[in-house]
């Protein structure tokens, strides 16, 4: 905000600016732009996604906020471009909402190989092997499911973050966009018919209100009947029921 | 011996029990243990192993250590004794620590202060001044004779030396002279190296029975410490070692607790068993308090210093993974820390097994289980552990919102050996356009129509 200010004052007293603001420093950019990443990208792998982002993908090396409406709406197909990119490296799914399905994560380019799942009784536990995750950096990316999560919390995972070159994403519910987060980057996710809505929580960059639309690889087999088709319903005593016919 | 608060209070060396008490009312007096000192300088001993292949017992409860060869390796002298303060302040002793070119002289030079730095001399002519200006009676062989030398006046030993050698060798006898000889360098001086044993097991008796996690910490940091000196001066790594919480034998006798540590990776270092003992110790549940510690190697096997590249790759190396992993595994326990090994199965719940990240599994064996085209089976990303059977509105399966079926149905029939399955599984979709995979149960339909179950959630 701050800079903001400075530099629209800067352009009223000397009429012109001389030097653009992202010519003077890395961290600095004008409002209407999108800044540059100080830190490493993946590419996202959908272009339209990666134009929004600064530094054109997801950053390794800081907390990224991805709040859910609820689990399995199509985050993971999100992600798997990136974390095909990072797979020669261990990816850790830490206190996922339900047990993971290997068969499935290799349909989606990550090798069963480098997927750790861990499991934690209790919050402090799960905060703590985060912590641990992130402080190795050995690992590619760390997906990290948790509800309630404290500020200071949130900010320490973001400082661990910080050491290493982990992709981090914070899975959280969308209710949690109400809080303060020090993660420069969240993104609210939710399903579409064919893909995810995408909502710009927070980025460093111009505020962005519309949502965007990216369409998702689908599950469904394209040998199959179009998906309009009902089911065949079974026969229940007294006839077939009108309600079941589309 | 007296402590240091006991020195203040004005309490020294050669008084009487009495005299100490009326000083120092609640003093408290110790026997001398020569048993319980051999041990105490046998584990300290163990324990400068690390530094040195080459360390020897002296008389007056003094080890004399060759560094000369390990100076470079361990950054300089001052460094050394950095971390050998240190690792006396972790054993739980103070010493007084000193450096010199002649093993005797160091010797001297440690007897003659009672401070922890007692002097350091590099050189030799930094070791001559420093000798010279040293009492005569630190030298043992010179005590019998402390009358004659105070008689005429020769106090230190640089007034020992200007007197006419015959005539001390024919009064003090040979000893003395080999001694002030080896100090100041001019005969060689000849030890007997202490030889590590050839299995480990350290043993120590705590002061108080024990509860808390910490001080058991400490404990084992200090037995630790003496298992690398081991493990150094034998040249080994260590794979599993066992520490054993010895209890209080009280109405029953209680069997010890044992903590078995299992490493992925062999290790001569402490700072890693450390942290995994402390993780360990801090799950445990005791059932008494502890008054013993026993660590004991169990398995062993050649030291093989790591490979080490020149560009460091990012991340570490693969035993920094499994370094990390076991860590994880010791706070949280192996069971919470998997690593998936599916089964060529048709029934979800059986294909999807995970096991601990411990148990070594090849990559061969893993793949071979696997479909050879891993995308022709729709499957979803989270598999529900249990799964939801769903509630009917309009004959159709409701979850949140109607159930519409968006695919043909996969008809799963195994398993008639164990647990058979007879299911049709739809991917159905929500009004929201979540995706579900639903099952229908095709054996076991009763009167209300055909059960659906929810059984994953498409990521």
């Amino acid at each position: 905000m701050f800079i903001q200010y400075f530099f629209a004052s800067y352009m009223n007293c000397s009429g012109s600016i001389s030097a653009a603001p992202e010519s003077l420093h890395p961290s600095l950019w004008l409002a209407s732009q999108l800044a540059r990443s100080d830190t490493r990208c993946i590419d996202t792998g959908h272009p339209t996604l990666s134009a929004q982002l600064p530094g054109g993908g997801w950053p390794t090396g800081t907390l990224v906020d991805l709040l859910l409406q609820q689990p399995g709406i199509g985050e993971m197909r999100l992600l798997r471009p990136a974390l095909a990119a990072v797979a020669h490296r261990r990816i850790v799914l830490l206190q996922p909402p339900h047990p993971p399905q290997a068969l499935a994560m290799a349909a989606l380019g990550v090798p069963p190989s480098q997927l750790i799942w861990v499991r934690a009784t209790r919050t402090a536990d799960a905060l703590w092997a985060a912590e641990q995750v992130l402080r190795s950096g050995s690992c590619g990316a760390l997906l990290f499911w948790q509800n309630n999560i404290r500020a200071e919390n949130l900010r320490r995972l973001h400082l661990a973050a910080q050491a290493g070159e982990t992709l981090f994403f914070m899975m959280r519910p969308l209710a949690a966009g109400q809080d303060a987060s020090p993660a420069p980057l969240r993104l609210s996710l939710r399903p579409q018919a064919g893909g995810i809505e995408i909502g710009f929580v927070k980025r460093r960059g111009p505020q962005r209100d519309a949502t965007l639309f990216l369409p998702l690889t689908s599950y469904l087999p394209n040998r199959h009947a179009p998906v309009d088709r009902t089911a065949p319903a079974p026969v229940a005593a007294g006839g077939v029921h009108t309600e079941l016919v589309h | 011996m007296a402590s240091q608060a006991a020195q203040d209070a004005g309490v020294r060396t050669g008084m009487r029990r009495g005299g100490v008490l009326m000083l120092l009312p609640d003093a408290r007096i110790h026997e001398r243990a020569p048993a319980l000192e051999a041990d105490a300088r046998q584990a300290v001993a163990l324990a400068l192993l690390q530094y040195t292949p080459q360390v020897a017992e002296g008389e007056e409860s003094t080890l004399l250590m060759d560094v000369g060869a390990s100076l470079r390796l361990f950054g300089g002298i001052r460094a050394l004794c950095r971390r050998i303060h240190a690792n006396m302040r972790a054993l739980g002793f103070t010493a007084s620590l000193a450096c010199a070119p002649t093993a005797r002289g160091a010797w001297l030079l440690a007897r003659s202060s009672s401070r922890v730095r007692a002097g350091r001399a590099v050189r030799m002519e930094a070791l001559l001044r420093r000798l010279d200006r040293l009492a005569v009676l630190l030298m043992p062989p010179a005590r019998p004779y402390a009358a004659w030398f105070e008689g005429i006046g020769c106090y230190t030993l640089g007034d020992l030396r200007r007197l006419p050698r015959p005539g001390l060798q024919r009064r003090c006898g040979r000893g003395l002279l080999d001694l002030l000889d080896a100090a100041y360098g001019l005969v060689p001086e000849l030890y007997e190296w202490i030889a590590p044993p050839e299995t480990f097991r350290a043993r120590l008796e705590l002061y108080d029975r024990i509860d808390d996690a910490d001080l058991l910490l400490a404990g084992a940091q200090c037995l630790l410490l003496q298992l690398t000196g081991w493990l150094c001066a034998r040249q080994l790594a260590v794979e599993r070692i066992t520490l054993q919480l010895e209890h209080e034998r009280g109405r029953v006798a209680r069997p010890p607790t044992n903590v078995e540590i299992v490493l992925a990776e062999p290790t001569w270092r402490d700072e890693h068993l450390v942290r995994l003992l402390k993780e360990r110790l801090g799950r445990l549940t005791l059932e008494a308090p502890v008054i013993g510690l026993a660590l004991e190697a169990l398995q062993v096997r050649p030291m093989a210093p790591p490979n080490a590249s020149l560009f460091p790759e990012p991340g570490g190396s693969e035993d920094d993974r499994m370094r990390m992993l076991e860590l994880l595994a010791a706070r949280l326990g192996a069971d919470n820390v998997l690593q998936p090994l599916p089964l060529a199965d048709y029934r979800p719940e059986q294909a999807n097994v995970w096991v601990p990240v411990q148990q070594k599994v090849s990559d061969k064996a893993r793949n071979a289980q696997l479909p050879p085209d891993v995308l022709s089976l729709p499957r979803p990303t989270w598999l529900l552990a249990r799964p939801i059977a769903l509630l009917m509105r309009d004959h159709r399966p409701f979850y949140g919102s109607p159930l519409r079926m968006a695919s043909n149905p996969e008809r799963l029939e195994a398993g008639w050996w164990d647990g058979p399955e007879t299911r049709d599984y739809f991917i159905a979709e929500g009004l929201d356009h979540t995706l579900y995979w639903v099952y229908r149960e095709r054996i076991g339909t009763d009167d209300n129509g055909p059960k659906w179950y929810l059984h994953g959630l498409f990521g």
